[in-house]
C-alpha cells in the first residue's frame, strides 16, 4: 500500500528531524449529500477527498502539519514543518507534554452494514427522497418542504512511531425530511426522524429505509400547518415536562457529552467551547442528575457515530460510565489529558478528515434507558404537564450549566392523556438541578441510537459525528415558556 | 514558512481542464484553496499548532435542467477528469430540476481593493509564537490565564465556466481572539485583518487583561429587560443573524423579517450596507458563480431597502442578481459577505456614559435562533458583563441569558459607535462583517447563570 510507505516515511522524517513521537494519518473520505425541495431535486453533491496529517511532539510541544498532494517529497515537507512548527510552540512550553502509554496496536476495523449504500442503485435513493417529500406536499398549507439522505464512508490509515498500524472502514447513512409552514407571522416546522435537517448512524442503506420517510410524511406535514394555529406554549410556568428521545439525545450531547471532555475541564478549550463545571474534583463525588440517571460512554455501540475499532490516537475502543446512579465517575479523554489525571486514555480523539487535528469527541454518550415502561406508559403516569419533541432550538452556557431548548412541537398532559398541541414550546435550567429533577427513564423498548453528524469544536473549526442513545424521561418542575 | 499559493494560473489550469472534460449543455468550475496556519494557545503555552494547505474543485454540469454536481481534491489530470465525467453522469442521471435557469455568462467584473498582504501570507510559525508569548507574559505576570489562537493564512477563490465566467481572488487574513481569566471572571479581545502587521498584540492584550481585571468578583443582577451597550463583539453576532435573512432566499421562503415590508421602517435608525469593495473589509469583487457583486443597502435609517441575491433565486423569484451567490449548497444560496453597520458618532465610553442604569455586554455565546422569522435568538453573555449605573460601568454581573428578537432590539436603537470593528473568518463564520459598538433601549435578559 502507497499510504502505509508514505506513512512510515513521514514518521521517520518527523524524528530524524527531532520528532519525540510522530504519528501520520492518511484519511479518504466519500460523501454523497442529496437534497429534494419544494417537489424537485435541489442539490447533489457527491465529494470525494484525500490527504494526510502528520502530528509531533518535538522540544516537548506539539506540532501539526497537513496536506492533500500525497507525494514522498511533501510527506517529506510536511513532516518537516510539523515539527518546525512544533518546535515553535516550544518556545512557549511550560513542560513537556506527556502521554499515557498505550500497548501499539495493529489491526483492521470495519463497520457492520447490511447494504452498502454505494451501491443501491442511485435512481432508488433520489426515488426514496422524491417520494417522501412528495407524501408531504399533498397537504396544503406548506411554505417549504424537504427530504434529504447523506450517505458516506472513510477510509483511514494510522502509523505512529510507537508501532501502531491500523486500518479503519467507516460507513454512514442518515435521512430527514421536514416541513415549514408560514402564516400570520408565525414560521412553523416539523421534521422526521430527527431535527436538524437528518438523524445518521453508522449503518448502511438499510437505516434509511428502516424510517419509512414516505409513511410518515403526511403526519409531519399535517403537524407544521396545524402548529401555525396551536396553543402558545404557556409563558414562564414551572411544571412537569416529558421530553422525547429523539429532543432528549441533544440534551444528553449539550449537558453531558460535552462538559465530560476533558479538555474542557483542564481548560484548553475555553476560548471557543468554553469549560466545564464538571472540574476534576468532582470526578467520583458530584451528584449531576437523580439515581435515575445512568449516562455511558461506550465506542462499540452497534449504530453509533462514535463507534470504531481504535480512536485517532491508536487507542483501542472502549465502554464505561459517565454518570451512575447520578453521580458524576467518568470522562472522554485523550492520552496527554488521561497522563494529566495519572489515568489510561479511553480512546476518544477524533479528527475531522485528512487536514485536522484529532479532538477529544464524543463517542457515543448515551442516557441508559430506565423501567418507566413505554412512552404511553410515562405520559398515563403523568397527571399535568407538557410533553415535548424534536429540537427547534438549543444554546447552553461556556461551562455546560445555563441551557435553554426550544423543541417544534408540544402537547398538554392532562391526567395522563395528552391534550391540545402547543407551539413554540421552549424550557430552561441549570443542568445538574436539571437532571437532578428526573424521576423516569422510559426502558429499553422505547431507547434508540440516535446520531448528531454536526457537533462543532476546535480551531480550526472541526464537524464531529456523535452517537447518542437516550429514551424519553421525565422531569419535575422545569421552567417552560419564553417565546411570546 | 510562507504559504505557498496554489495562484492564479493553477488555478486556472484546473478549472480550464474540468470545464473541457466535463460532457453537457454547461459546466461551472470552482476551486476554494487555502494555505492557513494557526497557533493556539490555553494555560499560558501553546498548547495546539496547525498548519493546512487545502484545495477543492466543486464541478457542475448541466444537461438540460438536470444539474450534476462533483467535489473532489484530487487535482491531478486524472482526479480532475473523473470528477468531470462524474459530475457529467450525474447530471444525465438525475431528474429535472424545473425551476433551475441555467448557469450566468460572463459580465464584467469592476476591479476591487486587493485583500492579499504578502506580509501575512509569509508569516512563520516562529513569528506567530513570538506575538503570542507577548500575550502570554502579560497574563502570567497578573496571574492570569490566557486562551485564544493566532492565525494567518491566504484563501483563493477561482471559478470559471462554460459561458466565459472567470474570476480569481486571493486574499490573506490574520485573525486573534484571546479570553483572559482570572480567579472569578474573564474577558475577552479579538482583532482581524487582511494585514497581520495591522494587528496590534499589545493592544489586544491591554484590552482583555484590564477588563480581566475589572470583571472580577461578579455579582447577582436579577434578570429582566435592560437598556444595553453591546460592545462589537456581540453587534457582531446580530448583525451575522440578521444578515443570513437579508437574502432573496429567505424571503421566498417566508422567514424573513424585511419579507413583505421593503420599503417599511423594521428598525431604528441603522443602516445595514453590504459593500464588496469596502477597503477595510475583505474586498472580493465577485460571487461564487463568477457574477459581480453589487454594492447593496439593505436596510438605511431603519428602512428595509432591499435584499441580496444569487442567479437562481433572482431568475426564481423576479429578483436582480446582486452577486451574493455562496457555493452551491442545499442550505442557503446567498449571503451578504461584506456587510456593515455604518458608523455612528459616539465613542463606546460616550455610550456608556449616556446610560443612567444599564448592562454592558462585551460578547455572546452559543446563540441560536428560537424563531427565525422574529428573529428571536437565544445566547449567553460572556467574558465580561457589567452593570452601568449613571454612566458608568458599576461592577461586573454574572452572566446573562437572553431570548431576544434581534430587530426589535435594534428598534430601540440609543447610539452607535463611530468606531468601526472587523469580524472575518471565524471559527464556523463565513463572509466578514464591520460593526460599531451600540446602545439599544431593550434588551431581554430572561435567566442568568452561576458565574
Amino acid at each position: 500500500m502507497v499510504e502505509r510507505d508514505l506513512a512510515r516515511r513521514g514518521v521517520d522524517t518527523a524524528r530524524t528531524r527531532g520528532a519525540s513521537y510522530a504519528d501520520v494519518r492518511f484519511v479518504r473520505r466519500a460523501v454523497e449529500d442529496a437534497f429534494v425541495k419544494n417537489g424537485h431535486l435541489d442539490t447533489i453533491d457527491r465529494t470525494d477527498t484525500f490527504g494526510f496529517g502528520v502530528r509531533v511532539v518535538a522540544d516537548g510541544a506539539w506540532g501539526f502539519a497537513a496536506s492533500q498532494l500525497v507525494t514522498p517529497a511533501e510527506v517529506d515537507r510536511v513532516a518537516a514543518l510539523a515539527v518546525e512548527i512544533a518546535k515553535a510552540s516550544a518556545t512557549c512550553k511550560q513542560r513537556d507534554a506527556v502521554l499515557a502509554p498505550v500497548q501499539a496496536q495493529t489491526g483492521t476495523y470495519r463497520t457492520t452494514i447490511g447494504i452498502d449504500p454505494f451501491a443501491v442503485p442511485f435512481e432508488d435513493r433520489v426515488g426514496l427522497l422524491l417520494a417522501a417529500e412528495g407524501a408531504m406536499r399533498t397537504v396544503k398549507g406548506l411554505r417549504t418542504t424537504r427530504a434529504n439522505y447523506e450517505i458516506w464512508r472513510e477510509d483511514k490509515l494510522f502509523i505512529s512511531s510507537e508501532g501502531a498500524d491500523l486500518e479503519q472502514t467507516l460507513y454512514e447513512c442518515g435521512c430527514g425530511i421536514s416541513a415549514e409552514a408560514v402564516g400570520d407571522g408565525e414560521l412553523q416546522v416539523r421534521s422526521y426522524p430527527a431535527a436538524g435537517g437528518r438523524t445518521q448512524n453508522q449503518a448502511g442503506w438499510e437505516f434509511v429505509t428502516k424510517w419509512d420517510l414516505v409513511a410518515h410524511a403526511p403526519r409531519v406535514a399535517e403537524e407544521a400547518v396545524a402548529l401555525l394555529t396551536a396553543k402558545p406554549c404557556p409563558q414562564d410556568v414551572r411544571t412537569t415536562v416529558v421530553i422525547g428521545d429523539a429532543q432528549l439525545m441533544l440534551q444528553v450531547h449539550e449537558s453531558c457529552g460535552h462538559p465530560i471532555e476533558l479538555d474542557r475541564a483542564l481548560g484548553t478549550e475555553a476560548a471557543f467551547a468554553g469549560t466545564s463545571f464538571l472540574t476534576t474534583d468532582r470526578l467520583g463525588t458530584f451528584r449531576y442528575g437523580s439515581d435515575k440517571v445512568n449516562m455511558r460512554i461506550d465506542s462499540t455501540s452497534p449504530g453509533g457515530l462514535g463507534t470504531f475499532g481504535w480512536d485517532d490516537e491508536g487507542v483501542p475502543a472502549s465502554e464505561g460510565w459517565a454518570v451512575k446512579d447520578g453521580i458524576f465517575v467518568g470522562y472522554l479523554m485523550s492520552r496527554e489529558t488521561a497522563a494529566a489525571l495519572g489515568k489510561p486514555s479511553n480512546g476518544t480523539m477524533r479528527a475531522d478528515g485528512w487536514a485536522r487535528l484529532p479532538l477529544i469527541r464524543m463517542t457515543n454518550v448515551s442516557l441508559m434507558p430506565g423501567d418507566a415502561g413505554t412512552l404511553d406508559d410515562l405520559i398515563a403516569d403523568t397527571d399535568d404537564g407538557i410533553y415535548m419533541e424534536t429540537n427547534r432550538s438549543w444554546s447552553i452556557d461556556d461551562k455546560r450549566l445555563n441551557f435553554q431548548f426550544g423543541t417544534q412541537i408540544g402537547w398538554e398532559i392532562t391526567g395522563g392523556k395528552l391534550g391540545a398541541m402547543l407551539r413554540n414550546p421552549t424550557y430552561t435550567g441549570i443542568t445538574p438541578e436539571f437532571w437532578g429533577s428526573c424521576d423516569a427513564v422510559c426502558s429499553p423498548s422505547e431507547w434508540k441510537m440516535w446520531g448528531t453528524p454536526n457537533c462543532g469544536k476546535g480551531q480550526p473549526g472541526q464537524v464531529g459525528h456523535t452517537g447518542h442513545g437516550a429514551a424519553p424521561a421525565r422531569f419535575r418542575n422545569v421552567r417552560v415558556g419564553v417565546v411570546r | 514558512m510562507s504559504a505557498e499559493l496554489w495562484t492564479e494560473a493553477e488555478l486556472r489550469r484546473i478549472c480550464d481542464r474540468a470545464l473541457r472534460e466535463c460532457d453537457g449543455d454547461q459546466a461551472e468550475a470552482l476551486v476554494l484553496a487555502s494555505t492557513n496556519e494557526l497557533t493556539r494557545f490555553a494555560n499560558n503555552v501553546i498548547h495546539q499548532n496547525v498548519a493546512s494547505r487545502e484545495a477543492a474543485l466543486q464541478i457542475r454540469v448541466v444537461v438540460g435542467k438536470r444539474v450534476g454536481m462533483v467535489t473532489t481534491n484530487d487535482l491531478g489530470e486524472d482526479g480532475i477528469a473523473r470528477a468531470a465525467k462524474g459530475a457529467s453522469e450525474v447530471a444525465r442521471a438525475v431528474p429535472e430540476n424545473p425551476v433551475f435557469g441555467g448557469l450566468g455568462g460572463a459580465q464584467p467584473i469592476p476591479p476591487s481593493p486587493s485583500a492579499f498582504v504578502d506580509a501575512t501570507a509569509s508569516a512563520t510559525p516562529m513569528d506567530r509564537a513570538t506575538r503570542v508569548e507577548r500575550l502570554l507574559r502579560a497574563a502570567r505576570e497578573r496571574k492570569l490565564t490566557a486562551a485564544g489562537y493566532l492565525s494567518t493564512g491566504a484563501n483563493e477563490v477561482a471559478v470559471a465556466n462554460t459561458g466565459g465566467v472567470w474570476g480569481y481572488s486571493p486574499s490573506t487574513l490574520a485573525a486573534i481572539e484571546a479570553v483572559v481569566t482570572g480567579d472569578a471572571g474573564s474577558a475577552w479581545a479579538e482583532r482581524s485583518a487582511t494585514d497581520v502587521r495591522a494587528i496590534d498584540i499589545d493592544a489586544v492584550t491591554r484590552e482583555a487583561v484590564e477588563k480581566c481585571a475589572a470583571a472580577q468578583g461578579p455579582r447577582d443582577l436579577a434578570p429582566g429587560t435592560y437598556e444595553v451597550v453591546l460592545e462589537p463583539y456581540a453587534v457582531a453576532d446580530i448583525a451575522q443573524f440578521l444578515g443570513s435573512v437579508l437574502t432573496g432566499q429567505a424571503v421566498e421562503e417566508g422567514r424573513s423579517f424585511v419579507g413583505g415590508k421593503l420599503g417599511q421602517k423594521v428598525t431604528g435608525e441603522i443602516t445595514f450596507v453590504d459593500d464588496p469593495f469596502d477597503p477595510a473589509s475583505v474586498p472580493m469583487p465577485f460571487d461564487f458563480e463568477g457574477q459581480p457583486s453589487r454594492t447593496v443597502e439593505l436596510i438605511a435609517g431603519g428602512v428595509a431597502k432591499a435584499v441580496v441575491y444569487d442567479r437562481q433565486t433572482a431568475l426564481r423569484t423576479g429578483g436582480a442578481n446582486t452577486g451574493h451567490g455562496l457555493p452551491p449548497n442545499p442550505f442557503a444560496s446567498s449571503q451578504p459577505f461584506h456587510l456593515r453597520i455604518e458608523p455612528g458618532t459616539k465613542t463606546r465610553d460616550e455610550l456608556i456614559r449616556d446610560v443612567d442604569r444599564g448592562v454592558l455586554v462585551t460578547r455572546f455565546h452559543y446563540t441560536r435562533w428560537v424563531h427565525q422569522l422574529r428573529t428571536i435568538v437565544t445566547g449567553m453573555t460572556r467574558d465580561g458583563t457589567f452593570l452601568i449605573e449613571r454612566g458608568e460601568v458599576a461592577h461586573p454581573v454574572k452572566n446573562f441569558r437572553f431570548t431576544q428578537s434581534y430587530h426589535d432590539a435594534l428598534a430601540g436603537t440609543l447610539g452607535i459607535g463611530k468606531d468601526l470593528h472587523l469580524f472575518a473568518g471565524g471559527t464556523f463564520s463565513f463572509g466578514a462583517r464591520r460593526v460599531p459598538a451600540v446602545r439599544l433601549a431593550q434588551f431581554a435578559f430572561t435567566g442568568a447563570t452561576q458565574y
